[in-house]
């Protein structure tokens, strides 16, 4: 642990109170040097396919499990959907090496700001927050390293609202009124909430739990179904995606044997329409 | 000065008694350990006095408020820079003091031309799975106090701090004649730590702490002064959101 000498016990500028980059910064433990890349990159490890949509008990996030780098899966287990505090969920998309290390600089952030300044931080500054992150990170997205998409989900206790927002990998922030989707699978979940959205038998708005963590399976095995960098559900390994619901009483990670009680109910024992070449003649 | 070290020692001196004499007039703070954490409890008029340092630490103080402030953001510094490069599992209170915060007291108290800490802290740390909690009370000299739990000491789960080095050991002997048990419940341990701070009120003015004088004297001050109390709770659903400010 450092032992600060006493320079460093004068009240910080007004700027930097409750400001823990700043923080970071003074003690010399804030910012990578950007490499420069020639040649061509090596492959780098990526997580995919997250999604996010309001619905009656607030903002169900989830995310797929695998971590690739080219055609190779790294990881199945990767955790996408991160608790920043006690009402906010990230998202992440991209390499994990930066985001993940975002995430944490997010949670800290937060923290140091709440702790030091006796004061939650508003939702606006939360969410620029994590703008300021992405646009710090420019320089290793213009390397062609580093890029990190990210859906911030959280719930507005002065407003009573679930607010979701989803950026670029420049940090620009765009609030969503009903879904965001992200990473590699995302068309095809996209696709799918919106046609859950506008033409299923209720808007995602109005889904109850059961019918919302439904949707959230189904578009994700479509997006597994369609993209190679994401991952299904591996009944063997009981490895099922990561799903957390945020609203005004906090976080709740949902259980893996809700999700396989769910996914065996309603994905894998359901007849598939599985058209055969007979039925073609 | 330095050449003529008896006007050093008794610059010191003068010194400690100056401090002594302006930290006088604070309000005692309480720390408690019950089953569902550590309870800080003090009494006061207006200013807050309870802090919330990282995970599992709490802070409370005595002094003037710009010192306490002072103190207050170099312990949110070290442990959330410790917290953020390392692990929130590597913060602790132990290091903390003794490492940081103690040796800046200490130089800065012994600086005679410089102004020193006009504080007395009173820190608590919630026991990590079953681990007994660790309370500390540490001075404006830098020296501290823990509830025991080394050497030869046994762990006490209380520690108390107040404007006067007499008061403070009559508030910890009445607490230890009660001897109580750090898996009471956490009204008991309020009711027990408010009683504890009227017997120390009592004993400002030389009166004992019967339960007569403790009613009438809780009356009286519950006029013009509220509670204020924290708790650090020993199983928190969320980790970094153990702390916890009680309804006064």
């Amino acid at each position: 642990m450092p032992s600060p000498d006493f320079p460093s016990l004068a009240p910080p500028q007004p700027a930097a109170a409750g400001d823990f980059l700043a923080l970071l910064a003074r003690q010399a433990l804030a910012g990578h040097p950007v490499p420069e890349v020639h040649g061509p990159l090596p492959p780098q490890t990526e997580a995919t396919t997250i999604l996010a949509f309001k619905f009656k008990g607030g903002i169900l996030v989830a995310g797929d499990r695998r971590a690739t780098a080219g055609n190779v899966v790294v990881y199945d287990r990767a955790d996408k959907v991160l608790e920043i505090d006690r009402h906010s969920l990230m998202a992440i998309a991209g390499v994990p090496a930066t985001a993940w290390e975002m995430a944490r600089t997010l949670g800290h952030s937060f923290q140091f700001y709440r702790r030091s300044q006796l004061q939650e931080m508003s939702l606006e500054g939360k969410v620029r927050a994590l703008s300021r992150l992405l646009r710090e990170n420019v320089g290793l997205v213009m390397q062609g390293i580093g890029v990190v998409v990210p859906i911030f989900a959280t719930f507005d206790l002065q407003a009573n609202l679930p607010r979701l927002y989803f950026y670029d990998a420049m940090g620009a922030e765009f609030e969503a009124t009903d879904f965001a989707a992200s990473g590699s699978g995302s068309p095809a979940v996209r696709a799918i909430l919106y046609y859950a959205n506008t033409y299923g038998p209720r808007p995602l708005a109005r889904l109850n739990e059961e019918d919302a963590l439904l949707v959230a399976l189904r578009a994700l095995d479509t997006a597994a179904e369609n993209d190679t960098a994401t991952g299904s559900v591996d009944r063997h390994g009981r490895v099922y995606p990561v799903i957390k619901i945020v609203n005004a009483t906090g976080i709740v990670t949902l259980p893996d044997r809700l999700l396989a009680k769910a996914y065996q109910r309603n994905l894998a024992s359901l007849p598939k329409h599985t058209p055969k070449f007979a039925d073609l003649e | 000065m330095i050449e003529e070290p008896y006007r050093w020692v008794e610059a010191i001196q003068n010194r400690r008694e100056y401090i002594d004499h302006q930290l006088a007039a604070g309000s005692a703070i309480i720390a408690l350990s019950c089953r569902e954490g550590v309870l800080i409890l003090t009494l006061g008029r207006d200013r807050q006095k309870l802090f919330e340092i990282y995970d599992r630490i709490a802070m409370g103080g005595i002094g003037h408020p710009g010192d306490i402030e002072r103190l207050r953001m170099m312990a949110l510094e070290v442990t959330s820079t410790e917290g953020f490069t390392r692990s929130p599992q590597d913060v602790s209170l132990r290091r903390l003091v003794s490492y940081s915060l103690s040796p800046a007291l200490k130089t800065a108290f012994e600086q005679v031309y410089g102004p020193p800490y006009l504080v007395r802290l009173l820190f608590a740390e919630v026991g990590r799975g079953g681990e007994a909690d660790l309370l500390v009370a540490l001075n404006h000299d830098g020296s501290f106090e823990t509830n025991g739990g080394t050497f030869s000491r046994e762990v006490e789960p209380f520690a108390v701090i107040s404007g006067s080095a007499a008061v403070t050991r009559q508030m910890e002997a009445y607490l230890r004649e009660r001897s109580p048990s750090a898996s009471a419940e956490l009204d008991a341990a309020r009711e027990l730590a408010l009683e504890t701070w009227l017997a120390g009120n009592l004993a400002l003015g030389e009166e004992s702490p019967t339960p007569e004088n403790i009613r009438q004297r809780r009356e009286e001050v519950l006029r013009h002064s509220t509670v204020e109390a924290a708790l650090l709770e020993r199983n928190p659903r969320v980790a970094a959101a153990a702390y916890r400010v009680l309804p006064g």
